[in-house]
């Protein structure tokens, strides 16, 4: 039976090594895709995630367990995520799925669906950030509103209303550029 | 219901956050009415498509490497906070040195700092020569030790076994000076 996130956070505290990397292992790629869903490129969300992971065993007796381990992470990402794109430049950034998106391809409809793409990445770029952090967490996290709401230090009701507002602005904005274009 | 309290709960509708009356109300307005029922469908077609937005994998030597990354992190991160996070120096020194070897080494510090300090003290008392009558001096006793005995009328066979320290130091004060010199005038 696989051990929990605690009793490893049991061990690496009582000085075993091993359990810092299964713990490490165990949330790299969850953090790593939060981080690069707020912050769009790879170096800076490696980084990002590697920090969080920082973070979290620098200060892991301040860790209550009242949460999981892994909503503490995202908390602690979270929050390291702000602080980057508050003191991020915003100059234009190279997007891999948007390069990925615009290879020359031979298909309209395979243009029409990259444009269509990098319409909706514009669009979540352009949400306010509690509610694009919210968006992350429910569409690409699966996160229930109550566990978005502990991550986001806000109520579940709150959590649940950024929410609505991210989805229903990306349909507003996405229906403004269609009608443009 | 009307059509902006649907287009309200559009995404709670499509998210299934909503009791089942509230269910039950969407569906029936939607049934009779078409602009509502595209707008549900546009909703829904915005959530497939960030569905659909997936994130480059950064391949398999990246997370090989990524948790050796935060451990080198981690180091420097605590010699700079000077606070370890798990396993604290003091355990891990403990690991390889065991706590018992400390008194050990104390005492034999102490031990030794006696000796020196001992050693000095007859060095000093035997130096004083004799006396100006032409008697031996016997040293005085050190303070807080048993009393020492005379060691130029001693058993010196059996005082080397009591005390060699003593009889080292009563050797050495007794060569002359010309054998001193000559001694050390040749190296």
């Amino acid at each position: 039976m696989e051990e929990s996130d605690n009793q490893l956070l049991d061990r690496y505290a009582a000085g075993d090594e091993s359990a810092f990397e299964e713990l490490v292992r165990r949330h790299q790629r969850t953090i790593y895709d939060l981080a690069y869903r707020m912050l769009e490129n790879h170096a800076d969300a490696a980084d990002l995630a590697q920090k969080t992971f920082v973070q979290a065993f620098l200060h892991h007796r301040t860790f209550r367990r009242a949460s999981s381990f892994r909503t503490w992470l995202f908390q602690i990402g979270l929050n390291l995520c702000r602080n980057a794109l508050r003191g991020r430049d915003r100059a234009p950034h190279e997007d891999v799925e948007d390069v990925v998106l615009q290879a020359p391809q031979d298909t309209f409809a395979t243009v029409a669906a990259a444009e269509l793409q990098d319409r909706l990445g514009h669009a979540i770029r352009a949400l306010p950030p509690r509610q694009r952090e919210a968006l992350v967490l429910r569409v690409y996290h699966d996160q229930a509103f109550a566990d978005i709401g502990a991550i986001m230090s806000c109520s579940e009701g709150t959590a649940k209303a950024n929410y609505h507002h991210a989805v229903n602005n990306l349909r507003r904005v996405l229906v403004e550029r269609k009608g443009k274009s | 219901m009307t059509c902006q309290e649907v287009q309200d709960w559009t995404v709670a509708y499509l998210e299934l956050d909503l009791d089942a009356s509230c269910v039950r109300e969407v569906t029936a307005h939607l049934e009779g009415c078409p602009s509502c029922r595209a707008e549900m469908e546009a909703v829904r077609q915005v959530l497939v498509r960030l569905k659909g937005r997936t994130v480059t994998d950064p391949g398999e030597r990246f997370w090989r490497e990524f948790p050796a990354g935060v451990h080198r992190q981690l180091m420097d991160a605590q010699g700079k906070e000077g606070s370890p996070p798990g396993p604290s120096p003091r355990r891990v020194f403990r690991n390889h040195m065991p706590v018992r070897a400390w008194p050990l080494a104390l005492a034999a510090s102490v031990m030794l700092v006696a000796g020196v300090w001992l050693l000095g003290s007859r060095i000093e008392s035997h130096n004083a020569g004799p006396a100006p009558n032409g008697k031996t001096v016997v040293h005085a006793p050190v303070k807080g030790l048993p009393d020492t005995p005379d060691l130029v009328e001693a058993d010196w066979p059996g005082a080397w076994y009591e005390d060699p320290d003593t009889i080292l130091v009563e050797m050495a004060s007794s060569l002359d000076r010309q054998t001193v010199d000559r001694l050390f005038g040749e190296i």
